[in-house]
């Protein structure tokens, strides 16, 4: 079992033993004798596998079981030893189990409410609450039921709900860590030489015809995706941005590039927005060969699905045989690319560019060929094998670059089971093909450090995010929400290793600016295949990755979660050097 | 106070109706996308627990036996409980993020305990019109005409 469905699998129990508690002391008041002692029996059994499943994810990481060992486990045990003695002496009236069974179900449902909305890491002041809603609740059901507690246990339960109450709010409203300072002193960009590629990108609303209709989108130069910009190693870019009205500004972030700081395009950090009538310019030196996209940064989650994006590929020599980009983006609820055939002459080299631009996973599968996946993320892989009749799953903002030779049948691409760029008719079905498993794929090479200077961990998850104008349920890292994350600082360098853990239920595709990391391992298990320099990776529910990264790009670079409603919900955090 | 129960009651009948609505407009709207479902959200996670604490408070304030209390908060658990199947329903996907069998059947105990609660939040209605106005059962077709103040 997969600690993701674990995770899910224990919070289900925890729902059912909350319930049967409830019920228990709901029948029971209702003096249901059998159904309150079916009910309350059902709640015990669950209570006692969520033993077993807490302890499967205690092994699995404390950051899976904080809350549930100190928080859940705790009022669990209160409550069974309150309720459970009242069960064996099933005699006299079953009303006077009316009030041990609801004890028990409160303090099931304020560990639950502890785990979906605070999570990790466990707070004292959470905990507290959740003792003070517990003890709040039992008075009141007990003075409901007309069996009223002595005036000595009445006394004890309101100064331990005050007390709690108090405490836990003092200790949760209490100022947290510094809030992220960021760099408004943007940076110069270093001399690049005279540029040798010249482009100028106009952002503006637009209407463009997707799927057979017209859609509002978004657009650079009128067209999604914006033009491709190609340039060769070596090359200068220089890339003037203009912003016709897009009245909530727009940047160029060069996605997996890892340009200077300065032109890395995240408002209020590297440069302020650009906004309507204004113009920014940017420069780099193309010294990193492979495939790259360019997005907005500013409001990127409505900007980048609305359609400003476009592909940057940077090539070591003029093409040869047939290059081909599919930048996948889901544009008004319909599918791009619009699917292509063209015809190849068998004998020829073809280079697939997949690249994913959406927010979530995409499953891209390949037949009538073998193939090879020649780099991820722009970068190439060590002695990639052929395969045959497997699927890639590209995570969200994510590059593979398939290889091949031109077959004298036809060859087809489907994304998610549409064909998108093809040779001719195939009709293969591909659903059922495995995924391909990159960090077993290649030949290994060694860790290129022997030390780690910086060690850090994130752990992501969703929770109550108090601290905004609006309360949220924000995706957070390590129990804050953008902008209270605190920064990781880092010296140049420094070699540093991060490990992610995803306690949440939802795929979180990683995203560091500047830096390309090495995966070093994910779930315990080290990477066996070629090295893997990656920009954007899947870390799914249950999901613990240990990557590192040598911190040679001086500046503030964002540090997020790819799916961009995640990071505008709070999963953005900043990596600077201090 | 009484009078403010059945009140209380009936706007939160109107809001689980208008609920089904969001619904529909979150199932309707095009594209899909989540945003279709904000006014749901909104309404199942802001919206509606208010109103149940608020009838819960306004039953304990009214002297209503214990019963109706119960009843009265058994919602709030049904909402809890519909948050979490929503989220576990959304979560459970196929690698590439398209729903699955048991995500999609997960998603039917959302449908599924909607209609329950609403039916709760009926049963509390009438519960409370018979705590403000206690007319014997044989005159229940003229306490059923009449509007609530």
């Amino acid at each position: 079992m997969t600690t993701g469905s674990l995770v899910v699998a224990d919070l289900v129990i925890a729902v059912l033993a909350t319930a049967g508690w409830l019920g228990g002391g709901a029948a029971s008041a209702a003096r249901r004798r059998r159904l309150a002692l079916g009910l309350a029996v059902g709640a015990l059994l669950a209570t006692v596998a969520r033993a077993v499943t807490i302890t499967a994810l205690a092994r699995a990481g404390w950051w899976f079981a904080a809350e549930k060992v100190l928080v859940a486990a705790p009022l669990s045990l209160a409550g069974v030893l309150v309720a459970g003695p009242r069960l064996l002496r099933p005699r006299g009236d079953i009303r006077s189990a009316a009030v041990p069974l609801l004890f028990a179900g409160y303090a099931g449902s304020g560990a639950l409410l502890v785990t979906v909305l605070h999570g990790y890491p466990v707070s004292a002041g959470a905990g507290l609450l959740a003792v003070a809603g517990v003890v709040t609740a039992t008075a009141v059901s007990w003075r409901a039921l007309d069996a009223r507690p002595s005036r000595g246990l009445s006394r004890a339960a309101l100064v331990v709900a005050v007390a709690a109450l108090l405490t836990g709010t003092g200790l949760a409203v209490a100022p947290g860590a510094a809030p992220a300072v960021h760099d408004h002193d943007y940076r110069e960009a270093r001399a690049v030489g005279e540029p040798t590629r010249r482009f100028t990108l106009t952002a503006g609303t637009a209407t463009v015809r997707v799927g057979g209709r017209d859609a509002a989108a978004w657009a650079f130069n009128a067209q999604v995706p914006g033009p491709e910009l190609t340039a060769t190693v070596g090359d200068v870019l220089a890339v003037t941005l203009r912003n016709r009205d897009i009245g909530r500004g727009v940047t160029l972030h060069w996605h997996g590039y890892d340009v200077p700081n300065g032109q890395d395009g995240v408002p209020g950090v590297t440069q302020a927005a650009v906004l309507p009538g204004q113009e920014f310019v940017y420069r780099f030196r193309a010294d990193q060969a492979g495939t790259y996209w360019y997005h907005t940064h500013a409001v990127s989650d409505v900007g980048v699905r609305m359609g400003l994006y476009g592909v940057l590929v940077v090539r070591p020599a003029p093409v040869t045989g047939v290059d081909v980009t599919v930048p996948v983006h889901t544009l008004a609820g319909r599918a791009l690319p619009t699917p292509r055939t063209e015809p190849v002459e068998a004998g020829v080299p073809v280079r697939l560019r997949l690249v994913n631009t959406d927010s979530t996973t995409h499953r891209y599968a390949l037949a009538g060929t073998p193939f090879r996946v020649a780099a991820i993320d722009g970068s190439d892989l060590r002695g990639p094998t052929p395969l045959v009749d497997t699927a890639v799953l590209i995570p969200a903002g994510g590059r593979y670059d398939l290889v091949f030779t031109a077959p004298a049948t036809p060859v087809a691409l489907f994304v998610d089971g549409r064909a998108v760029w093809s040779t001719g008719a195939v009709s293969t079905a591909t659903g059922g093909w495995p995924s391909l498993e990159p960090l077993s794929y290649g030949v290994a090479a060694a860790v290129p450090w022997a030390r780690f200077d910086k060690e850090f961990t994130l752990v992501l998850d969703r929770g109550l995010d108090l601290r905004g104008l609006l309360p949220r349920y924000a995706h957070t890292v390590n129990g804050a929400a953008d902008p209270d994350i605190p920064p990781q600082l880092v010296r140049r360098g420094d070699v540093v290793r991060f490990r992610i853990v995803n306690r949440s239920l939802v795929v979180h595709p990683w995203h560091l600016h500047g830096h390309h990391v090495l995966v070093l391992s994910r779930n315990g298990a080290p990477a066996t295949g070629s090295p893997l320099w990656l920009d954007s990776f899947d870390v799914r529910p249950g999901d613990v990755w240990e990557v590192a990264f040598a911190a040679d790009n001086p500046g503030v670079w964002a540090n997020h979660c790819h799916n961009l409603p995640h990071a505008d919900a709070g999963m953005t955090l900043h990596l600077m050097y201090g | 106070m009484r009078k403010a129960l059945v009140v209380v009651t009936l706007v939160s009948l109107v809001a689980f109706a208008l609920q089904f609505v969001f619904a529909a407009v979150g199932a309707f709207t095009k594209p899909a996308s989540e945003g279709a479902y904000a006014l749901h959200s909104v309404t199942g996670m802001a919206v509606i627990p208010v109103l149940i604490l608020l009838t819960t408070l306004f039953a304990v304030l009214a002297k209503a036996p214990g019963r109706l209390i119960g009843l009265a908060i058994l919602p709030l658990g049904l909402v809890v409980l519909q948050a979490l199947i929503a989220m576990l329903a959304n979560a459970s996907t196929d690698t590439a993020g398209a729903s699955t069998p048991f995500g999609l059947a997960i998603g039917g105990l959302h449908a599924l305990n909607g209609i329950i609660a609403v039916h709760v939040v009926v049963s509390v209605h009438q519960a409370a019109r018979r705590l403000a106005d206690p007319t014997p059962a044989g005159a229940s077709a003229v306490v059923g005409e009449r509007e609530p103040a």
